[in-house]
């Protein structure tokens, strides 16, 4: 496991891990985004040949995760299954059962798709657009959903993937998943290693917390 | 067996002599070849009645068969397919053809298939098959993918397959040949003939043979080269600045020169200006608006982004001689002959001689008239390039077109269309399609490698649970699922395109395409050109970009991927040995008038160089170490083309950096490359030419640094055609529905997890093969190791490295900031050179 790093929103403590998830100390709660689990056999049951282990290895990331930090709870900011339902989810559906104590939150991203029966056997909570957690933290999938973001809260977002590019010298590239931390908000990068990732472009007094292979690169903190 | 004492002769000699035209001996070489049943190759100019020595020859063929009913019999089947790779030409084709048909009276119908044939025309072409079938090779293959398609062919006598030059050497060249191994695998009763039609290219008789590959085993090899020997003269000229640049750098002059070619429009009746991007076509279009407003409306821009109708109209205009002149790129290279255009001019270097041939050759269509072509350098080294051209074409120094080799996207997708009509099987497509030049060498193993990637995704079959394309049922090999069918049907292709979209006036009113990367990294309100115009971003809304008028003074001009082609190895030659002329003449070994003009007036230039540092001989390799406040520069010219620099810079970088460790950043053009690092770099007299060695080149590739990198670029074009990413038309939402990722993530993916895919595998092969280009890079570094290598210590920029160095900065600025940089520089080392001559 990966130390991660801490970061402070409105006097709680969050840990940032390069797994691409964040630790809620005081809620005891894991929050991650676009996990988008069974895209690699819908991608196959499609005619596109993508290996499962993509997928498994995602799935172990998340296991890891679950042990290093022994959440009681687990909030997915949307986007937690890629499309209609294959067998790879019979395989998330296995490990849910091995956690059953565990309570599992998601607000509904553009791509969970799946039937409520679905998500009541495999014991999640779904949440609609922007779900109030309590007094200060809010959870919505696109957070351009919000129409106006309320100033005394904090909202965790998703969808987009946010990715930075960094320029080194000998015009070499790189473009980085990361932590998006502006203003009251913050969008969390895609679990899934499996997707790819959109370009943002920070504003000066942003906060990036980029991914580099293990380790958290915090890039612009004040 | 005399063709002459033929009737089919004696109808069309007739017919042809009352229209007032006698054949060409090359003509009737070719007719003569087909009636005795021969295939071969026809190398013709356009605009000389190429596509009558091979359709002629059918109808002679066929006449000489019904010799009493030649008149009357319809419904014949299809006859004769034409295979051509332009869209645009099959209407001007078929209407040669039905006016020779009316003429002759025969009953035959000419249809035309390709993208733009509308449904009911097909339905037409279905049930009744007409004689002659103008198609492209997308399309023939979409005809592969119809249930039934053997007995459609099965009357099939020729395949003619034009401009055949254009397409050997690319994948739509492979697709071509696997179709006629499968045409030609159709036919049990009478063998298929074959005829190719090819401009002159260096590698003529091998162009024939990969086309004939499939009915060589009925010939033993042999075939016909009909070569029509119409000798075109072509007069070139430069366009010379009045002041040469010490400094070049590339862009800059061209635009300066606007004034002199205004006397060219003039006088010519219309004027072809050839641009090799479509950015800087954009730019010249409004240059020469501003030089000479009188222009307007008597020229116009063409070029592939540009809307299909206006493009046409463009074309239609051509022909009428409305135009005085039209801006392009290469994208009127090819096509009909437009007979009012006089003169043509090359902006930029061509790269190669093939092309600046075929570019002036759209010139001078007259019998008997020349071709006149103006060559106006970009900058002003490139004057010597004009030079070696005329020296390449004197010499008939010509390009070859290097056929693919084991393209197993194309395979892929071609077993997948052959699944999804008659099914295929094991041995006899795998003997098919070794049947065909491109995978004359493909063994068992591999073909059922690639069926397995079709069938189960791939090897390891645990990792491709739940996977299905292509079933194996009854020893056929099928696709069933009718949306992938669908799906595959809609990406038959081998043209890979970034992704575009439609650039609509909010007020209404269509104008052309842009690259969607160019257009995301602009905001609401930046400017920017497209055909010809100043728009401003309103907002991009349903995959259209929305745009006004803009009357900013400041535009962004999309700079286009693609635009760069890398200098030819035969032209590369050339002028090395005009760098040795220019030698020549700095050291006073000959007189002025013993060289070319272009290296006359760059004499100042070649004299500064000599004076900081040396201009090389033919067999020498200059390397320059310079050291400026960037860094430490290490400049290298080889004069091998771009491609072959920046392979050839990763591999000097991963060398220098097993002396000592150093990181480097890279730049290239066409003559030489340059390393900049922070550090001294340790390259000197006693291991320049271990640096240079070949020994490990296979090894220093694959370490150096990009070869990853330039496979996940060569993949992008794979996954599309492969159909593992799907790509949508122009300004349409992406169908598929979840299935979209990037061709770079999935490189990754099979990067990490099944390392030994077929589709991986190649995306490698083509980094070596073509973007490493190993051959030449072999071949250049045993040039270097049998020459001279001379290191120089200039104090400061040399005229040679200065056009390298600007390259290398100007990716990440406008061209304001570019144009201000570079001004600025070429001031200060100006000064520094006069200021030096005067102590």
């Amino acid at each position: 496991m990966f130390v991660p790093t801490k970061h402070i929103i409105l006097n709680e403590h969050f840990w940032i891990s390069p797994h691409r998830a964040l630790f809620w100390e005081e809620e005891q709660c894991l929050i991650l985004s676009d996990l988008h689990f069974g895209k690699t056999g819908h991608f196959r049951k499609n005619g596109i040949p993508v290996p499962q282990a993509v997928y498994q290895k995602d799935l172990q990331k998340f296991v890891d995760l679950l042990q290093y930090f022994q959440p009681k709870q687990v909030i997915a900011v949307g986007d937690l299954f890629h499309s209609t339902a294959n067998r790879e989810l019979e395989l998330f559906l296995k490990w849910r059962t091995d956690f059953p104590n565990l309570s599992f939150t998601l607000i509904k991203g553009n791509h969970d798709v799946l039937s409520t029966s679905f998500y009541t056997a495999a014991n999640i909570e779904v949440k609609q657009n922007c779900w109030q957690y309590n007094e200060q933290f809010c959870f919505v999938h696109d957070l351009s959903d919000v129409k106006t973001l309320d100033a005394n809260r904090f909202y965790f977002s998703g969808h987009i993937h946010p990715g930075i590019k960094i320029e080194g010298i000998a015009k070499q590239k790189i473009m980085l998943p990361c932590f998006y931390h502006s203003g009251n908000s913050m969008i969390l990068p895609a679990f899934s290693e499996f997707t790819g990732l959109y370009n943002i472009r920070p504003k000066r007094n942003d906060h990036i917390f980029a991914i580099v292979e293990n380790k958290i690169l915090p890039l612009q903190e004040c | 067996m005399n063709l002459k004492k033929t009737i089919g002769y004696k109808v069309v000699a007739t017919w042809l002599e009352s229209q007032g035209f006698k054949p060409f001996s090359f003509q009737q070489e070719a007719w003569q070849a087909i009636h005795e049943n021969k295939s071969g190759l026809v190398n013709a100019p356009t605009g000389f009645g190429k596509t009558f020595s091979i359709f002629l020859g059918a109808v002679i063929q066929f006449i000489n068969e019904h010799p009493d009913k030649y008149l009357q019999k319809k419904k014949n089947g299809l006859q004769l397919i034409w295979i051509t790779p332009l869209r645009a030409l099959g209407k001007d084709l078929g209407r040669a053809m039905e006016e020779a048909i009316a003429g002759l009276g025969l009953q035959w119908q000419v249809g035309i298939r390709n993208g733009d044939t509308t449904t009911n025309e097909r339905q037409k072409q279905k049930r009744i098959a007409p004689e002659v079938l103008i198609i492209t090779p997308e399309s023939l293959h979409l005809l592969l993918a119809q249930k039934e398609y053997p007995s459609y062919f099965e009357k099939t006598r020729i395949i003619a397959v034009d401009e055949w030059h254009e397409l050997l050497g690319t994948k739509r060249g492979v697709q071509i040949e696997l179709a006629i191994s499968r045409l030609a695998g159709i036919k049990k009763t009478h063998p298929l003939q074959l005829w190719g039609i090819s401009a002159t290219i260096g590698n003529l008789d091998e162009a024939a043979e990969v086309l004939l590959f499939p009915v060589f085993r009925f010939t033993e090899g042999r075939y016909s080269l009909v070569r029509a020997n119409l000798d075109k003269k072509i007069e070139i000229e430069s366009i010379l600045p009045d002041e040469i640049e010490k400094y070049p750098w590339a862009g800059h002059l061209g635009i300066k020169l606007v004034d002199k070619i205004l006397p060219i429009i003039e006088k010519s009746q219309t004027t072809l200006i050839f641009i090799n991007t479509r950015g800087m076509s954009e730019r010249w279009y409004q240059a020469l608006l501003q030089a000479a407003p009188e222009l307007a409306g008597a020229i116009a821009l063409h070029h592939g982004s540009i809307e299909q109708a206006l493009r046409i109209w463009v074309e239609e205009a051509l022909h009428q001689a409305k135009l005085k002149a039209v801006i392009c790129t290469s994208s009127l290279d090819l096509g009909v002959d437009f007979r009012p255009v006089e003169t043509v001019i090359q902006v930029g270097s061509p790269k190669g001689v093939a092309r600046f041939l075929q570019r002036a050759g759209r010139s001078g269509h007259t019998p008997g008239a020349i071709s006149k072509i103006y060559f106006l350098p970009t900058h002003s080294l490139e004057l010597i390039e004009a030079a070696a051209l005329k020296q390449a074409i004197k010499e008939q120094t010509i390009e070859s077109r290097e056929p693919m080799l084991l393209c197993y996207d194309v395979l892929v997708q071609f077993l997948g269309t052959l699944a999804i009509s008659e099914g295929f099987q094991r041995d006899s497509t795998y003997h098919e399609i070794k049947n065909t030049f491109c995978f004359q060498s493909l063994s068992l193993e591999e073909f059922d490698e690639v069926v397995q990637f079709l069938t189960q995704g791939g090897v390891a079959l645990q990792q491709y649970d739940d996977y299905k394309k292509v079933e194996l049922t009854d020893g056929v090999y099928r696709m069933t699922n009718r949306r992938l069918m669908m799906r595959h049907r809609l990406h038959i292709g081998t043209i890979v395109s970034d992704a575009m979209l439609n650039v609509k006036f909010i007020s209404g009113g269509y104008i052309g395409m842009i690259e969607e990367w160019f257009i995301s990294r602009l905001n609401p309100g930046d400017s920017f050109t497209l055909a010809g115009r100043q728009l401003e971003l309103v907002r991009i809304k349903d995959m259209t970009v929305l745009v006004r008028k803009s009357t900013s003074g400041k535009s962004i001009v999309p700079s286009w991927n693609g635009g760069r082609l890398p200098l030819s190895a035969k032209l590369g030659k050339v002028l090395r040995r005009k760098f040795q002329e220019s030698a020549a003449l700095i050291h006073k070994e000959i007189k002025p008038s013993q060289t070319d003009i272009e290296i006359k007036v760059l004499e100042p230039l070649f004299a500064l160089q000599q004076q900081l540092s040396i201009v090389p001989k033919e067999n020498e390799l200059l390397i320059e170490q310079i050291e400026t406040k960037d860094g430490f520069h290490l400049f290298v010219y080889p004069f091998e083309g771009r491609l072959v620099h920046e392979a050839m810079a990763a591999i000097l970088a991963y060398r220098i950096g097993k002396i000592t460790p150093i990181t480097f950043s890279f730049a290239m053009n066409d003559y030489g490359f340059e390393l900049l690092s922070d550090q001294p770099i340790p390259v000197d007299d006693t291991n320049v030419y271990e640096l240079f060695s070949d020994e490990n080149l296979v090894l220093d590739i694959q370490r150096s640094v990009n070869a990853s990198e330039m496979a996940k670029r060569k993949f992008r074009d794979i996954a599309v055609i492969g159909g593992l990413v799907f790509q949508g038309m122009p300004g349409e939402h992406k169908k598929a529905r979840h299935l979209q990722s990037s061709a770079s993530l999935l490189f990754n993916v099979f990067a990490e997890y099944d390392p030994d895919n077929v589709l991986i595998r190649q995306a490698y092969a083509e980094v070596f093969e073509q973007q490493m280009e190993e051959t030449r890079l072999r071949d250049m570094l045993e040039r270097i190791q049998q020459s001279d290598i001379v290191i120089t210590f200039p104090k400061r920029l040399t005229p040679f490295c200065f056009p390298i160095k600007v390259d290398s900065f100007r990716e990440n600025m406008s061209s304001e900031q570019l144009e201000q940089r570079v001004k600025r520089m070429q001031e200060q080392l100006n000064q520094a050179a006069s200021g030096k001559k005067k102590k």
